[in-house]
């Protein structure tokens, strides 16, 4: 700009000066970006080498048969890697219809859930539209149930198809049923589907034999996250107010006084031969006397030291409390069924194909309960506005009502900020603790996707099919967050 | 009236006050018993008893390998200290190099102006979604490429860079005021004296929030190490904690010693740093 003003001798003085102006701030700007470039580079190199080329590069490896092995020939193999893992192939004669239905009833599947959450959190209109998905739904399911006499079928499809035009009318009482119902529909659309199955075993078998397990796996130990994200809210709102311990010296003689009577207590107990009551009573007092001298705080830390201090370390801890011979909880158990003549033996926890994933989700939450989504529930808590609960108090609010009217829909957005966290955590997962703990056994009961990935990348050295899998977990991920994302928003805005 | 409403606090304050204290035991729990556990003779480890009955100190010399195993009489082939220094090391070097270029980084994408910068922002953004699992398979073929593997560097460079942390402390940066940055550019001060004098000084929590959160990351971190390392010289202790456990067999009261030794820092540096941590993470979660 500058070099063309000086350039032209017939611009009259003003536009001179405008134009140097504007080549100075030209200038200026180009040397913020300059400065900018100097500050954002060493991050940008590495955000570029190790995130976003890398990505360019997997996409590009999952259509490829990129192996480790040296006896593999490189090749582009276009799609085949994701058909290997996503598709079926006929057995036997192979009944399309029954495929057909079968592709229609999840989709109707999975219409009915998203529809009943609308219908749940959105409007009206929603609610309608969910309403009628649901009833074609359950139309589907009967139809479908009658073609290939399923009592099971035509049972969850009445009902779905009921639920679905009672959901209709709006001023119905079945209108109450906006949190059951969903909940009740999805369940029978389920055991439909359950109901289903066979028919579909008998017909088709997936390419992939294991892929389909393994993301039930994976959502299955994703079980554990509403407990989780509840226990947390629940811990959230004990830790939200400071205990009114009072003035300072009250304080040091009341912690004073937990702490000489829970070691007076325990010693006694100690000397009367119950040396482990004794033990936990100490401990106990001195939870107490910490929390009447430093309040919440103290709490706090202690319910955030599991999340913290996670790893392999706990793992191989839990690995040790969960050994059905040596384990302290089977040992108990064993103890406690002893002690009542209960005949069963305790669970084999890890070894057992029905315990595994029960036995990792409760370390989940033992492990989460108290972690990063308690502190983000106490954030949210904090910024509930003290007027809104003053005024339901006037109103005559029970405490029931406060929370259901006043503090639930205030911690909405943490509410679903904690979600999505949680459920993108949830299905990339579970890693660790099968690589860990279990092996991903017994029988592959607790391998994930995440560890699936692993074992075809780094044992059996195939890259590319690994890479394909990476992508389905990332759409399957991008799909969750986004629906999460949709209703996350109808929450917000209420 | 108003006694009776103070009665009912003072009731309310002791029911809150046992239902937390009685939480507090219960998620304790676990650790209690694994310190309890690994101060048993080995004889008692099976037994359910809380208090070990004839205590012994003698599983933490077997596990650091100063004196042999009474079992075996052989010394357990761990190298306990090798391992710490290890993670300590890396964990220390990703934390550095991660914290300074997040915060160079930050301080583009927050304090100055340029063409193109949200646009940018918006792409480290995005990848933030993508998961790690996606980026491992490349990422390890790059680091074969660059011979990389069973190095440290392998291990801190490609952890050096991260978009949490740029984001987390651009949140913490734009809070700052931007008056600031004016009155200093006409008082003279270059770019990165605004970086290093003014802004990183007050940003100093989310730096300090960031430094734990990574530091915490790179020293538990398990599965990058594990696909990047053969040579046991190299593993940090979550590695090794893997391969104790099959060297063990079932003895309980060594593994526990070894557990206790490795979770005992993490707990010390947990209660002297939470106040710093409860904040940073707070910030990055609501104003996410």
């Amino acid at each position: 700009m500058g070099v063309n003003a000086v350039g032209n001798p017939l611009t009259n003085g003003r536009n001179i000066e405008v134009s140097n102006s504007k080549g100075r701030r030209n200038v200026r700007a180009r040397r913020q970006t300059l400065i900018a470039i100097a500050f954002l580079l060493p991050n940008l190199l590495g955000f570029l080498a190790f995130t976003f080329l890398p990505v360019i590069f997997s996409f590009w490896m999952s259509f490829t048969n990129w192996s480790l092995k040296p006896a593999v020939k490189f090749e582009y193999v276009g799609l085949r890697n994701f058909i290997d893992l996503i598709g079926v192939h006929a057995i036997g004669r192979g009944d399309p219809d029954v495929l057909f239905i079968y592709v229609l009833s999840i989709i109707g599947f999975l219409g009915a859930g998203i529809g009943a959450l609308w219908g749940n959190i959105a409007d009206w209109k929603g609610t309608r539209l969910s309403s009628i998905i649901v009833g074609i739904a359950g139309l589907g399911f009967v139809v479908a149930g009658l073609v290939h006499l399923s009592d099971g079928l035509v049972l969850g499809g009445l009902v779905a198809l009921i639920c679905g035009v009672a959901g209709g009318f709006k001023d119905s009482e079945f209108s109450i049923g906006y949190g059951v119902l969903p909940g009740a529909i999805l369940a029978l659309t389920a055991a439909g589907l359950w109901c289903f199955q066979p028919a579909m075993a008998a017909n088709y078998a997936p390419n992939d034999n294991y892929f389909y397990f393994y993301l039930y796996n994976t959502c299955y130990l994703m079980l554990g996250i509403p407990v989780s994200i509840g226990g947390s809210l629940a811990m959230a709102m004990l830790l939200n107010e400071e205990l009114p311990t009072g003035p300072a010296r009250e304080r040091a003689i009341g912690g004073i006084t937990c702490l000489a009577l829970g070691l007076f207590l325990g010693g006694l107990l100690w000397a009367l031969g119950k040396p482990d009551a004794g033990l936990i009573c100490v401990i106990f007092w001195i939870v107490a006397a910490l929390g009447i001298s430093f309040n919440v705080v103290v709490y706090r830390t202690l319910f955030y030291l599991p999340t913290f201090t996670a790893g392999v370390a706990l793992m191989i801890l839990w690995m040790a409390l969960y050994n059905p011979k040596t384990g302290p909880i089977d040992v108990g158990l064993a103890a406690i069924f002893g002690f009542f003549h209960i005949h069963a033996t305790p669970p084999q926890w890890l070894a057992d194909v029905a315990w595994a994933k029960s036995a990792m989700i409760i370390m989940g939450v033992w492990t989460g309960i108290g972690g990063t989504n308690m502190l983000l529930y106490l954030a949210g808590l904090s910024n509930v506005p003290k007027e809104l609960i003053d005024a339901a108090n006037v109103d005559g609010a029970g405490a029931l009502d406060r929370f259901r009217h006043v503090t639930w829909p205030q911690l909405a957005p943490t509410t679903f900020f904690i979600s999505i966290m949680s459920i993108i955590g949830g299905l990339q997962g579970g890693f660790d603790q099968a690589r860990v703990m279990t092996q991903g056994g017994p029988a592959g009961s607790t391998t994930t996707l995440a560890y699936y990935i692993y074992q075809k990348a780094f044992s059996e050295l195939d890259m590319g099919y690994a890479a394909a899998i990476s992508w389905v977990l990332f759409l399957i991920v991008f799909v969750a967050t986004a629906i999460n994302w949709k209703f996350g928003k109808g929450l917000d805005s209420e | 009236m108003n006694q009776n409403k103070s009665g009912i606090r003072r009731y309310g304050f002791l029911v809150r006050l046992l239902v937390l204290s009685v939480l507090g035991v219960v998620i304790s729990l676990p650790f209690v018993w694994m310190v309890s556990a690994s101060f048993k003779p080995r004889a008692e480890v099976e037994n359910i008893n809380l208090v070990p009955i004839h205590p012994t100190a003698r599983n933490y010399p077997i596990v650091l390998s100063i004196v042999p195993d009474p079992g075996t009489g052989k010394f357990v082939p761990m190298q306990f200290g090798r391992w710490y220094f290890n993670s300590v090391f890396i964990a220390v070097g990703t934390t550095l190099f991660q914290v300074l270029t997040s915060a160079l980084a930050a301080f583009a994408f927050s304090r100055l102006q340029w063409r193109g910068r949200d646009t940018v922002f918006l792409m480290y953004l995005a990848t933030m979604m993508i998961p790690g699992v996606v980026l491992m398979i490349p990422n390890y073929q790059t680091m074969v490429l660059f011979h990389f593997i069973n190095t440290y560097h392998g291990l801190i460079i490609p952890a050096a860079f991260s978009a949490f942390g740029t984001f987390l402390l651009r949140q913490f940066m734009l809070s700052i005021s931007p008056a600031l940055d004016e009155a200093a550019t006409i008082d003279g001060a270059s770019p990165w004296m605004i970086f290093w004098d003014i802004i990183m000084p007050l940003a100093r929590p989310g730096v300090i929030a960031l430094t734990i959160i990574t530091f915490l990351g790179a020293y538990q971190s398990f599965f990058w190490p594990l696909i990047m390392l053969s040579d046991s010289q190299l593993y940090p202790m979550s590695v090794g904690m893997l391969t104790l456990d099959s060297s063990y067999g079932q003895q309980t009261e060594l593994i526990m010693a070894a557990t206790v030794m490795n979770v005992v820092p993490l707990i010390v540096i947990f209660v002297t740093c939470q106040k710093f941590l409860v904040s940073g993470l707070q910030l990055g979660g609501v104003k996410g």
